[in-house]
């Protein structure tokens, strides 16, 4: 592999010294406008794979918005979308569905893009936000600001401060980066399990309709959403996939030993502080929203990653998987035994569950790399 | 012997007949105090007087009800406790003896979510609560069992003990989400068991401690049968096989006999996670490596676990109460990190 990287690369300087040499095999030459001697080199794969995936997400979007207890046809539903059609198809499409489409989309974009970057700087797919505890850490925070301990802060802030903590409890138990494979994993299983008790006590500790309230979200649903923490969220997301991306040539070389990162000129421990930072984040800003969902963080990169090349971090793929899965987990749950409503967290664990044991269990387990 | 073994140690080590005792007694002043304390406005004073057989100087209510408290709710809870407490030490110390791996706990692999889910199952396929949960826990605490076992054997994960728990992790999360998913779906089911799911000793009637009580003594006897091929078999297969035992009978024995505790707890109390890996940590830790006198050690250590946790959980938040399961966790899960921060992990 690194022997690729290092041959990609010389290419490209090459490319950049010769105007007319061929792209390398399986990527599109982009010149960029104003300057002759740049050109941006696409993936075919990546960019076929976020296609596929970006269709797949309106496929499911679009599905959401029309199935229901009230169905609507997909016609129907694009006009009442665009404000024409019958009042209570307007009604329904925008104000309950379209509501609860952008929390499921944003919610599972950040927790994959989250889960993703945090595959790569601990160099292991199972070091996911959910399953070493952070998940869990900014639940119990902001369930303190759910059942009013007298700290009046919304749940976004008390989510990032929680998340913040169990990371630095996880990583502080784990001895630095989380290079120690499994240990690192089972120690963030605890960290997890302590914090997961933690919400059961302030649930116990407050009245009964306050903690019925509070349940669904705290095993991950998309019922209990509040519309500000959404919209922090949407923020908060188009930022992280910006500094993503700004971060994602960094993170690609990061696959390598630190050795080989460091000698092409990454800055190692920044960019995995930078990418911890951004995962923390958005993770937090999602949990806020939907709970600890944490299982998509784990399927979403899975997804991206079969789909597109190994030659790079599927970012944006990520995130778009996530979404689908998400969203489609979301209808699942509502369509499945209607009228009764399946939260998302317990859909996906469902789903999850068996993949995550899959990808355990299996004779010879490939390494990220 | 235990002073030989003091003395080749090299440390100052009580011998285990003391230690036991020792234990005990502790055991003893806790039993008291899960019957003096409680979430309720009997206190300490009016239920020793009870005991005693001497309340007096109050109304007739007032005593009536300070009896029905502690010999009706209060005494049954502590026995209950008493028995899962012993159940669940013993059994985590046996599966962490077969599985070879201190971390292999009955809780954390899976095995009480498995007869959690096989409850549920039952309930939902119409049995009734009351009648049928002992045995189908039983069951579904053998395909748990069976589960571990085989993921143990596994290329790759028996000789990673971290691996195995991560995997009984998933199955327990699993089971777990399939568990509510049947709650939320089936109603009768869910007001059936919504106070037994989360894992607790509130509210259980002394009859439930008699319907367990056979499978109890059946799991202790064969205990004793087994304990010492296990502790040849701690030893390697072949020096066991040298010694005249059968190494994959004893396995199986294990097994059952774990599938048999640790169904009939959760058939009783729900389940509850930690307690195996906690005491037989605490145990290993007092009486050394050999499985005779960890099992020893476990007996008045685990009720000593339940109970404690047990009272604590219902002075928290009074008036109302913890799940047992809560408190288990808290007190567990450090264990857990510790365990698995520990440079080597400790082979068995």
């Amino acid at each position: 592999m690194p022997h690729d990287a290092r041959q990609a690369e010389a290419q490209l300087h090459a490319s950049r010294d010769r105007l007319q040499v061929a792209p390398p095999e399986g990527t599109w030459r982009l010149p960029l406008p104003g300057s002759p001697s740049h050109a941006m080199l696409l993936d075919k794969r990546a960019v076929s794979a976020n296609l596929l995936l970006g269709s797949g997400l309106v496929t499911v979007a679009l599905l959401s918005l029309c199935l229901g207890s009230a169905m609507i046809p997909p016609l129907d539903a694009i006009r009442a979308l665009l404000g024409q059609g019958d009042a209570m198809a307007v009604f329904v499409v925008q104000e309950l569905r379209l509501a609860r489409l952008m929390a499921g989309l944003l919610t599972g974009a950040a927790f994959a893009l989250a889960g993703c970057l945090m595959q790569t700087l601990a160099r292991n797919r199972l070091a996911t936000p959910g399953i070493i505890g952070i998940d869990n850490g900014a639940t119990a925070f902001a369930v303190v600001s759910v059942v009013g301990m007298g700290i009046s802060l919304a749940p976004p802030p008390m989510a990032l401060a929680g998340a913040a903590v169990a990371t630095a409890i996880t990583f502080g138990l784990a001895g630095g980066a989380g290079t120690r494979g499994y240990r690192f994993i089972v120690a963030g299983i605890g960290v997890g399990a302590v914090f997961g008790a933690l919400t059961q006590l302030l649930l116990a500790r407050v009245a009964i309709d306050v903690a019925n309230s509070a349940y669904p979200w705290t095993v991950g649903s998309l019922n209990a959403r509040s519309g500000n923490a959404v919209s922090i969220l949407g923020a908060g997301l188009a930022l992280g996939i910006v500094a993503a991306q700004m971060l994602a040539r960094s993170m690609a070389v990061l696959r390598f030993s630190d050795a080989v990162a460091q000698g092409l000129g990454i800055r190692v421990r920044l960019c995995r502080l930078l990418a911890l930072v951004l995962a923390v984040a958005l993770t937090a800003l999602a949990v806020a929203v939907a709970g600890p969902v944490g299982l998509v963080a784990l399927i979403g990169p899975e997804i991206a990653r079969h789909l597109s090349s190994r030659r790079g971090v599927p970012l944006i793929g990520s995130a778009l998987a996530g979404a689908v899965m998400m969203v489609a987990s979301d209808l699942a749950g509502r369509l499945l035994f209607a009228p009764i409503e399946i939260p998302v967290g317990i859909v996906t664990a469902v789903v999850g569950g068996p993949f995550l044991l899959w990808i355990l269990l299996r004779p010879a387990a490939r390494d990220l790399t | 012997m235990s002073q030989g073994v003091a003395h080749v140690a090299g440390k100052e080590r009580l011998s285990l007949p003391s230690m036991f005792s020792l234990l005990s007694a502790c055991l003893a002043v806790v039993c008291l105090f899960s019957l003096l304390f409680g979430a309720g406005e009997i206190g300490p004073l009016d239920s020793l007087l009870i005991l005693l057989g001497k309340l007096d100087g109050t109304t007739a209510q007032y005593a009536e009800e300070a009896v029905f408290v502690v010999q009706e709710l209060r005494l049954p809870r502590t026995l209950i406790g008493l028995v899962v407490g012993m159940a669940l030490g013993v059994a985590g110390a046996l599966l962490q003896a077969v599985a070879r791996n201190p971390l292999a706990e009955p809780g954390l692999l899976g095995v009480s979510a498995g007869s959690a889910f096989a409850v549920a199952v039952a309930l939902m396929l119409g049995a009734s609560a009351a009648t049928l949960r002992v045995s189908v826990a039983q069951l579904g605490a053998l395909a748990g069992c069976l589960c571990v076992l085989a993921a143990a054997r596994m290329r790759g994960v028996g000789n990673d003990p971290v691996r195995l728990v991560l995997a009984g992790a998933v199955l327990s999360g699993l089971l777990g989400a399939l568990t509510s998913m049947i709650l939320l779906v089936d109603q009768r089911t869910a007001d059936e068991i919504r106070f037994w799911i989360v894992g607790s000793l509130a509210g259980r009637r002394i009859e439930d401690l008699h319907a367990i009580l056979p499978s109890m003594a059946l799991g202790g006897v064969v205990t004793v049968l087994i304990a010492r091929p296990l502790a040849a078999l701690a030893l390697g297969e072949r020096v066991a096989v040298g010694l005249g035992h059968h190494p994959q009978l004893v396995r199986l024995l294990v097994i059952g006999v774990v599938a048999i505790l640790v169904g009939a707890t959760t058939a009783v109390a729900g389940p509850i996670a930690f307690i195996g890996l906690v005491v037989p940590f605490a145990a290993r830790a007092l009486a050394g490596p050999d499985i005779r006198r960890t099992l020893w050690l476990c007996l008045p250590l685990g009720p000593l676990v339940v109970i404690s946790a047990d009272i604590v959980s219902r002075l928290v938040v009074q008036p109302s109460e913890l799940p047992l399961g809560v408190l288990t966790a808290l007190i567990g899960a450090p264990v857990l990190i510790l365990v698995v921060r520990s440079q080597r992990l400790p082979t068995l």
